[in-house]
């Protein structure tokens, strides 16, 4: 019928974009201030025995950021489709119900607070797990406030502008604490909020993998609720959709991947925002049965080509990754909006 | 009354809203009725409550008082799954989403038949298409409801309302935003559905002209009460004038109209016949001319109708002066 041909050429460009986030993945291992052969990829993943520096290069840094790249594309553009569905608002993003201001201010009371009077190293190996899990219990607690909210107050603009409000007044908190704090304790925020992939590590991975996964799921099962929800909330009750309890899984999702990634990787801008509109203008659907694979698999692609691009191949530096993520997806998103005008709704 | 079965019975229902801890109730004693193969027309003036009582019984408000029977069973006995194969629900708001395509849109009408994640199908596909044939959107079927005309639209919201496959429709003002044209069409289409699928659809609408020639009953809203009927028996029986308790606001018991009342001007007589007189009368019942018939006038218009064209014949103090439009004619009366 006259969807066949529709689905048929959403599902090969799914297809050919699996393809494509598989060729970054090899590449974002191949590629960095060691160039590593194609053919170590092979031995150092598949042949444990083998322990030359490639090998621990690929093992122990490579396979763990690329994992982070795929794992953060999907969950910050899956959370952002979720929240421009339920906020309508094509604006909107996975930041939107504070979750990153929480985990900022999680972070800031402890590096520029707590660590000033406990001067001890912050990036001693215990140092990456306190600030993650820090980070993570800000953005559970603004979880748990959103989600209580929620439940409280029906009007989804209400939820809207009480994301913003808190958002700025976490920044407030946080501004204060900056003003008071040294130099030292100021950079390593500073750097906390430009994002990283790299410090994420493999037994992090184990924490970060499972919750991604499981805010994937929880986005999948809520797939018609979303749907429903893009006609807007009285149009989504009618058709039998339970508004609070669906309300509470997206948030719930949304929470779990925006959360774990915002406190493993600090806060990565721009992807959760504009994956989703590309993904709009590629499959030209408003379906979330295709939007929401469409969105992991950009979501991944964009991230690990931020990746490639920030460790600036041949060179000793890395960029940080917000900025460049910010820099490769600001102009597309503009060649988008010129070219197709389609920016306008969700 | 009638010895058909009563889909919808609501009996001294009480709406308003709910603040925190208080209830401010908006109109109470509510008392309404309406059976299958019926499309009523829920009138009322703005801010009357007419969104609020659509919006209770489409389950999105709570009522306070009184009950709502489907069927004769007590709205609140129904599940929310059950009420959503009861009652679709059109609404005012204009319904804008990128990419959208009709079908899609249609489909989503079939979420309370379909699993977790909305899988149509092959009989809910014959549904879908159906519904779209039915509002006449087939050549529609692929368009992104974004890029398609306000009319076209609330066909849309129409057709995924009816696949649905609700015995009650419930529509708030869905002829709000639209056209002379589109108004007719959509308030027509609403009727044919009703008989030929034998659906109850209630509509709250401003458009009082229309209503009176096309719905089978009235619910009449106003602030202290709540009446019902036919439009004729409304007419014949004084309530449907109730609406215009604005003293200006007068209602043509032979035309079916309600009129704006002004102060009488000069007095005119015309003379003519077919529709050019009747155009030209009403265009001096817009100005507030008296028109007289026997008794001694101001000035007299002769409306002459020729092969082609049409004129208009002014005698004003015994002078006669010829016009080519009525636009030049009363531009003459009212700067003389």
């Amino acid at each position: 019928m006259q969807n066949t041909d529709h689905k048929n050429h959403s599902f090969f460009i799914l297809i050919l974009l699996g393809i494509i986030v598989i060729v970054f993945f090899i590449l974002d291992l191949l590629l960095g201030s060691v160039t590593i052969p194609f053919s170590k990829i092979y031995s150092a993943l598949f042949h444990p025995e083998i322990s030359d520096t490639a090998a621990t290069i690929l093992r122990d840094f490579r396979l763990p950021k690329a994992l982070t790249a795929i794992v953060t594309g999907a969950a910050l553009s899956v959370s952002g489709l979720q929240m421009q569905t339920v906020f309508r608002n094509p604006l909107a993003g996975p930041y939107v119900l504070g979750i990153s201001a929480g985990a900022s201010l999680g972070v800031a009371l402890f590096v520029l607070g707590f660590s000033s009077v406990f001067i001890s190293g912050i990036f001693s190996a215990t140092g990456a797990w306190s600030l993650a899990l820090i980070a993570w219990l800000g953005a559970f607690a603004v979880m748990m406030l959103v989600l209580y909210v929620s439940t409280k107050v029906n009007d989804i603009m209400t939820l809207l502008i009480l994301g913003i409000l808190f958002t700025a007044a976490t920044g407030a908190i946080v501004s204060i604490l900056q003003y008071f704090s040294n130099e030292s304790m100021l950079k390593a925020f500073i750097i906390w909020t430009m994002g990283s992939l790299g410090s994420v590590t493999k037994s992090q991975l184990l924490i970060l993998l499972p919750a991604v996964i499981l805010g994937i799921f929880l986005a999948f099962l809520k797939m018609k609720a979303l749907n429903a929800f893009l006609l807007g909330e009285n149009y989504a009750r009618s058709l039998g959709v339970n508004i609070i309890g669906s309300r509470l899984i997206i948030f719930l999702s949304t929470s779990l991947l925006a959360g774990t990634i915002t406190a493993f990787c600090g806060p990565i801008g721009f992807i959760g925002i504009a994956v989703p509109h590309i993904a709009r203008v590629f499959f030209r659907t408003a379906d979330h049965m295709i939007l929401l694979p469409a969105t992991i698999l950009i979501g991944s692609a964009l991230m690990l080509f931020s990746d490639i691009v920030s460790q600036l191949p041949g060179m000793q530096t890395t960029l940080p990754v917000n900025s460049v993520t910010a820099l490769i997806g600001i102009p597309v998103i503009i060649w988008m909006i010129v070219k197709n005008k389609r920016f306008q709704s969700v | 009354m009638g010895q058909g079965e009563f889909n919808i019975s609501i009996k001294d229902l009480s709406i308003g809203f709910r603040q925190g801890k208080s209830i401010s109730i908006l109109r109470e004693n509510i008392n309404y009725s309406a059976i299958h193969g019926e499309m009523v027309a829920l009138i009322g003036s703005n801010g009357v409550g007419k969104s609020t009582l659509l919006r209770s019984l489409a389950g999105f408000n709570e009522y306070f008082e009184g009950d709502f029977f489907l069927n004769g069973q007590p709205f609140n006995n129904y599940s929310s799954q059950e009420r959503a194969r009861l009652i679709s629900f059109v609404s005012t708001e204009i319904v804008k989403v990128a990419n959208l395509t009709v079908y899609d849109l249609v489909s989503y009408g079939r979420f309370p038949y379909t699993n977790w994640f909305g899988k149509n199908t092959e009989k809910d596909r014959e549904i879908i298409l159906s519904a779209i044939e039915s509002v006449g959107m087939n050549g529609f079927i692929q368009k992104p409801i974004n890029q398609i005309s306000d009319g076209e639209r609330q066909r849309a919201m129409i057709a995924r309302a009816l696949a649905q496959d609700t015995p009650i429709i419930f529509l708030d003002e869905p002829t709000a935003f639209l056209d002379v044209s589109n108004k007719y069409e959509i308030f027509h289409l609403l009727q044919v559905l009703a008989k030929e699928k034998n659906k109850t659809i209630v509509l709250s609408t401003h458009d009082l002209n229309i209503a009176l020639r096309e719905v089978d009953k009235f619910w009449i809203l106003l602030e202290n009460e709540t009446f019902e009927g036919s439009p004729e028996d409304s007419v014949l029986n004084g309530n449907f004038e109730k609406l215009f308790s604005n003293k200006h606001i007068g209602f043509d018991h032979y035309e079916g109209e309600y009129f704006f009342k002004k102060d009488f001007r000069e007095k005119v007589k015309i003379v003519g016949e077919g529709i050019p007189l009747n155009w030209t009368l009403r265009a001096f019942n817009r100005l507030g001319y008296q028109i007289v018939m026997e008794t001694k006038s101001d000035f007299e218009v002769k409306v002459i109708q020729n092969e082609k064209t049409t004129i208009w014949e002014l005698k004003l103090h015994d002078k006669t002066i010829v016009f080519q439009s009525i636009y030049d004619m009363l531009l003459f009366l009212q700067h003389k």
